[in-house]
């Protein structure tokens, strides 16, 4: 804010929540990607571990994030990010995006990204090119 | 001059060490310079664990590490047992051929393992599915959408019994399970197992990992808090000492730390960290050393270095030998052989997964010369799904043609002596001792859990090795070198879809037909036994007979000790 009360336009960083969802107790590419993203300079926030989609939608909304960033290694991802994308409209949280990373079937991602995940990025993807995406896709109003 | 005759200049002991030491650096400027000269290195000569790799080794680098041949090496089976736990090795007995396995539900894992032992594999660990592995039944909210997805689902001893239909509990050398959160729970299913079956405790081997403490650190299935966690744990070795010596009931993971990050000397020393957690709270229960440590067994871990993963089984066990024996005052030789338990991986990729073959059958190779007692081998597509009946047959086949073809495992420790082997060895150990000198310092493996301190070392790590992947420091065929895009076929995961519909139908019907009282009785004296800080293991093997489900066992313990709380750090 600055002192002479003119309104700044202001691009404020991009905010990304890395999520783990279900019992999949593999966090390593999850904090290793958030590590990496702070680097780039975002704003991150990990959930920890074996959270529900609930709970992750509701620690989106009280951070305020861009995007949500969900690892899951499990093969649950079809079940798990459908799910995740309806409680998130259903709040209202339209303009909040969802990234998925692990190991997820080339098959499936189509039909994800018609249920609503942007973007889905496998293991072993450099950060870079996840911090390029972020950069390119995040809408500031 | 005789040329039969090797001229007196190069017959052994004519040179002395500092000649030797004095001709290394001369090769070393002169004639090896003369050649690398104007050639860019290939790749960062700097081992995961960030040992430099020299270009030559002598005996001079031997003399610098104070090399006593009797004092680090001795012979196999004999103190510090640092060329084998056992007198024969694979020269008498090959390593154990195992097999981890296990998906969906008990009858379709009873065809897989009846498949798996007729081509030979002497050992299964069955693969639990999560729900199982974190202590919820197969209908609670948390198991939907992961019943028997990533291993079976173990609702109560009759889905054991299905699994093990046909197949003695002695048919094999040995079988059992991870059960790192439930391990008195997982004991009890086996010994029960065995009692349905008519063989007796002492017929048969039960192997478990039952390593609660690295889950909070690495692999994340805890349930408890840490403290009463590791105190359950070892109520199953406990339980072991005095009813079956015979079983291996706690296998200590270096395995999923360095998978982590932490690299395998932190992740060695984190391991013996926690392990002295678990001998201390047995030995403050009255157990002597060489009640205990007989039946503890560890799993190291290294899947970038090859000549590392040799050393790293060397010196770990000799820095288990001199802790029992000179820390804990060992006296039985059983207490001081550490046996291991390795599953060979290698850097696997998920483009081109063929070549995980190869790059599985290197490290498991590693493993193989350095020692080891039971070796798995991880299934080329196992990243990305539970190992399909083409590629466990794979692996398995690997495993045999290791034990049998090349002669891989005729002669013991075949690579001691090695100038490099050794130097490894001698630093390695260094590595690892000082790893266990840091966590003492800090006051201990709970306290490296609750400070941080092995969270850091793996995230820490975790990022260099991706920044070594990414620069090109370390080649990584198909990924940095000749790149190739990831393939996650549609197979992975893929389940029968009716398998959990089936599971829940199951379980619902063995709860409504066991014998309520009973059931009711067992549980309240399960609470009882955690209440009073007793074992806790007989109280749950009478529930577990009674047909009572493991999340309602479990649940007796979330109550009376509150569940974990998962650490947002990164």
């Amino acid at each position: 804010m600055s002192l002479q009360g003119v309104e700044q336009p202001r691009r404020r960083k991009i905010r990304i929540l890395i999520a783990k969802v279900g019992l999949d107790g593999h966090d390593v590419g999850a904090r290793v990607v958030a590590r990496g993203l702070l680097d780039a300079g975002m704003e991150v926030i990990y959930t920890g571990l074996r959270r529900t989609t609930e709970e992750v939608v509701r620690a989106a909304l009280e951070e305020d994030v861009d995007w949500i960033g969900v690892s899951i290694l499990s093969g649950s991802h079809r079940v798990l990010l459908p799910k995740l994308r309806q409680l998130l409209d259903e709040a209202g949280a339209q303009d909040i995006r969802i990234l998925a990373g692990g190991i997820i079937p080339q098959e499936d991602i189509p039909e994800l990204q018609a249920q609503g995940v942007s973007a889905v990025f496998l293991s072993g993807t450099p950060i870079t090119e996840i911090v390029d995406y972020l950069v390119k896709e995040t809408r500031h109003g | 001059m005789n040329i039969l005759k090797p001229p007196e200049a190069f017959s052994a002991n004519s040179s002395s060490q500092t000649d030797i030491a004095a001709e290394s650096e001369r090769w070393r400027g002169n004639t090896f310079a003369a050649a690398a000269e104007g050639k860019k290195d290939r790749k960062k000569f700097v081992t995961d664990v960030g040992i430099a790799v020299e270009p030559l080794y002598t005996p001079a680098d031997l003399e610098r590490n104070g090399f006593d041949y009797q004092r680090d090496l001795g012979f196999p089976g004999e103190y510090p047992f640092t060329r084998g736990d056992r007198a024969g090795m694979n020269r008498t007995d090959p390593f154990v051929v195992s097999a981890y396995s296990g998906f969906g539900e008990a009858q379709v894992c009873n065809q897989r393992f009846k498949k798996l032992i007729e081509i030979g594999t002497e050992q299964i660990l069955v693969a639990l599915d999560l729900p199982t592995q974190c202590g919820y039944d197969s209908d609670h909210e948390m198991a939907a959408a992961e019943v028997g997805n990533v291993g079976v689902a173990i609702d109560t001893l009759a889905d054991v019994e299905i699994m093990f239909e046909g197949i003695r509990a002695d048919s094999i050398k040995r079988i059992g399970t991870l059960g790192n959160s439930i391990g008195p729970i997982v004991l009890a299913l086996w010994a029960a197992l065995g009692e349905k079956q008519g063989v007796a405790w002492d017929r048969y081997t039960v192997n478990l990992q039952n390593d609660p403490l690295k889950e909070y650190i690495a692999r994340g299935t805890q349930i408890l808090p840490p403290e009463p966690a590791a105190k359950l744990a070892s109520d199953a070795v406990a339980w072991c000492i005095e009813h079956a010596p015979n079983w291996s009931p706690m296998t200590v993971c270096v395995n999923h730390i360095n998978a982590g990050g932490a690299g395998s000397s932190m992740g060695t020393a984190i391991a013996l960290a926690n392990v002295r957690h678990y001998v201390d709270i047995l030995l403050r229960q009255g157990y002597s050393i060489d009640q205990v440590a007989p039946l503890l067994h560890m799993f190291p871990d290294e899947r970038h270095d090859f000549f590392i993963s040799v050393a790293n089984l060397r010196a770990l066990r000799r820095i288990w030998a001199r802790m029992m024996k000179e820390h804990y005052g060992a006296t039985k030789a059983e207490a001081m052989a550490l046996k291991t338990t390795v599953y060979g991986h290698g850097q696997e990729a998920l483009a081109e997964p063929l070549n995980n073959i190869p790059r599985t059958a290197f490290g498991t190779l590693a493993y193989v010369l350095g020692g080891a007692s039971y070796v798995y081998l991880a299934g080329y597509d196992e990243a990305v799904s539970t190992p399909n009946e083409n590629s466990a047959r794979v692996a398995l086949r690997t495993l045999q043609i290791l034990a049998n073809e090349h002669g891989f495992t005729d002669t013991i420790d075949p690579l001691g002596g090695s100038y490099f082997v050794e130097t490894l060895t001698a630093q390695v150990e260094k590595q690892i001792l000082d790893g266990l000198a840091q966590i003492d310092e800090i006051g201990g493996a709970l306290n490296a859990i609750s400070s941080g301190f092995a969270r850091r070392a793996m995230t820490e790590g975790a990022v260099r090795r991706q920044r070594a992947i990414e620069s090109g420091d370390r080649p990584w065929v198909t990924v940095n070198m000749w790149p190739q895009k990831p393939d996650v076929p549609n197979t992975a995961f893929r389940g029968d879809a009716k398998a959990e519909e089936r599971q829940l139908a199951r379980l619902a019907q063995v709860k409504a037909e066991r014998d309520q009282v009973r059931v009711k009785a067992a549980l309240a004296e399960v609470d009882r036994a955690t209440a009073e800080n007793r074992n806790v293991t007989p109280a749950v093997l009478e529930a577990v007979r009674a047909y009572a489900t493991v999340g309602e066992i479990v649940e007796i313990w979330r109550k009376r000790f509150g569940a974990f709380v998962p650490s947002t750090d990164f």
